[in-house]
């Protein structure tokens, strides 16, 4: 993947490998700037590749796209703000529309209970927290029953504890969906936590450098974050993030002659 | 129910406020012109008052041609400004061009135009309506184009991943969110056509807020003088207060918009 900006092109993305087996959970972690938000936009067909290939199950990106078999969550809930939650959720339905009600659709009412945004149909976006806003983003993705769920840093916005609830609400609500989850993060114990595999990626170029699997059992608790098995998973992660740095120069301390 | 009475009392306050102080000021120029505190050339509001009352054929008589070729004027230069925007707005290189041109137009003085307009296309209505319509177009015109581009990237994103259609974008995304520019640019237009064809009846018209004002001008009949600007001011607010009454039963979600570039 080259981006041409201003000067010299810039490679985002070179040499990506990975594979998510299907009804996963899978994560992408990496500094600011590595591409993982790129990978996930050539995954939604938003961007195309400049060489290799990405497929979903044996479609294209393009194809899952007209199929509506793509979930996406954005950084920000992106919901329209003239329309009420209940709207927001069914916008997707209204473009499927009468086009083709090939695939099978959940009940926005039930994704709202399932979102737990029951008793907020009818508000409008800014009339929500953030928190609660990110939660009908995810309904709306969810509305269509994606095979696949791409979601791009959904928590970056909010706070820690915020944070952990909806983690553990998206683990539920992916657990009952049957869908395959891609998560970009940046934050190691999120990545650990919520997947099965989490792909390593540094930067400039972009490229994933490790994949480290998470044996933590299913369905995952808070309180698995104490277990040694997962502070052995984070350690991986960060090694595999800040291995390949060129490590700074041996602090050789200065020796410092006695008088 | 208390809350419900609080809210009647509230939209009461807001009604009666405004009222209110409106009255006093009409009551001290009242009492400051019979003081002598006030020039020949200001006349008592009961002046005003007393020419409508004698003369109420001379109010509606006026405000209706003037009403009509205002509006008619405004309701070309909408169109024409919808049409020049979206264009602009669709086709790239068209923009700085449409938007210079627009500029200009709304940067001509009218009150020096309308003779030469007259000229051209003769002392009937039509020169009041096409004065109407080129005072207004301005703020359509950069309204649209605002409201055309909106959208923020991610929503546009959005729409792609949905594989929503065009007409689908332009339906659920892009006519919605370009609402709140739309009303604000028609809102500010409306006086600027009304304003334009009581300039306009000036270079020439038998009928009018403008040709009275001209009439009362001249035979130093200040009353009759201060009833037009009053009759103005009904006219151009009134046509804001229309736009602002609609755009309030049609926008839930956001208000005040501003318009600048």
């Amino acid at each position: 993947m080259v981006f041409y900006g201003r000067g010299e092109p810039v490679i985002a993305l070179e040499k990506v490998d990975m594979h998510v087996a299907a009804g996963r959970f899978a994560a992408i972690i990496g500094p600011s700037g590595c591409g993982k938000s790129t990978l996930l936009r050539l995954a939604a067909d938003v961007i195309q590749p400049f060489a290799g290939t990405v497929a979903l199950g044996s479609e294209s990106p393009r194809a899952a796209r007209h199929d509506h078999a793509l979930g996406f969550v954005f950084q920000s809930p992106t919901l329209l703000p003239w329309r009420t939650v209940r709207q927001n959720v069914e916008l997707p339905l209204d473009i499927v529309g009468r086009k083709s009600m090939r695939r099978s659709a959940s009940s926005p009412l039930e994704l709202l209970e399932l979102v737990g945004l029951k008793g907020f149909e009818n508000a409008l976006p800014h009339e929500l927290s953030g928190g609660m806003q990110q939660r009908a983003a995810i309904a709306r993705a969810l509305v269509l029953r994606p095979d696949v769920l791409l979601l791009d840093e959904p928590f970056g916005a909010l706070d820690e504890i915020t944070r952990q609830r909806m983690n553990l609400e998206l683990l539920r609500i992916w657990a009952e969906s049957g869908t395959t989850a891609l998560l970009v993060t940046h934050s190691i114990a999120e990545a650990v936590f919520m997947s099965d595999q989490v792909h390593i990626m540094s930067p400039r170029p972009g490229r994933i450098i490790s994949v480290i699997d998470v044996p933590l059992p299913r369905p995952r608790r808070l309180d698995m974050m104490r277990t040694s098995v997962f502070f052995d998973c984070v350690n991986r992660v960060r090694d595999g993030l800040f291995d390949h740095e060129p490590a700074p120069r041996e602090a050789v301390p200065e020796r410092i002659e006695p008088y | 129910m208390a809350a419900g009475i609080h809210a009647v009392h509230d939209r009461l306050s807001a009604i009666w406020r405004p009222l209110a102080s409106v009255a006093v000021l009409i009551a001290a120029a009242e009492a400051a012109k019979w003081a002598g505190l006030l020039p020949v050339f200001v006349p008592a509001p009961s002046q005003v008052a007393a020419e409508i009352i004698n003369n109420p054929r001379l109010v509606y008589g006026s405000l209706g041609p003037t009403a009509w070729k205002a509006g008619v004027g405004y309701c070309i230069s909408a169109v024409i400004a919808l049409s020049a925007a979206s264009i602009a707005v669709l086709v790239r290189v068209l923009y700085a061009p449409v938007y210079n041109l627009g500029v200009m137009l709304h940067a001509m003085p009218i009150i020096a135009t309308a003779p030469l307009l007259a000229l051209w296309l003769g002392t009937g209505p039509q020169v009041q309506i096409a004065i109407a319509a080129l005072a207004s177009q301005f703020p359509m015109l950069v309204g649209t184009m605002q409201g055309l581009q909106a959208t923020d990237a991610r929503q546009r994103e959005l729409m792609y991943v949905l594989s929503a259609t065009r007409a689908q974008t332009l339906r659920y995304l892009l006519v919605p969110s370009a609402l709140p520019y739309l009303f604000a640019g028609f809102k500010i237009a409306a006086p600027s056509a009304v304003l334009g064809a009581i300039t306009a009846e000036w270079a020439g018209a038998d009928r009018g807020v403008g040709a009275m004002m001209l009439y009362a001008l001249f035979s130093y009949d200040t009353p009759k003088v201060w009833l037009a600007v009053l009759l103005t001011c009904i006219l151009a607010g009134s046509g804001y207060g229309l736009w602002a009454l609609i755009e309030r039963l049609a926008i839930h979600w956001n208000r005040d918009i501003e318009l600048g570039e």
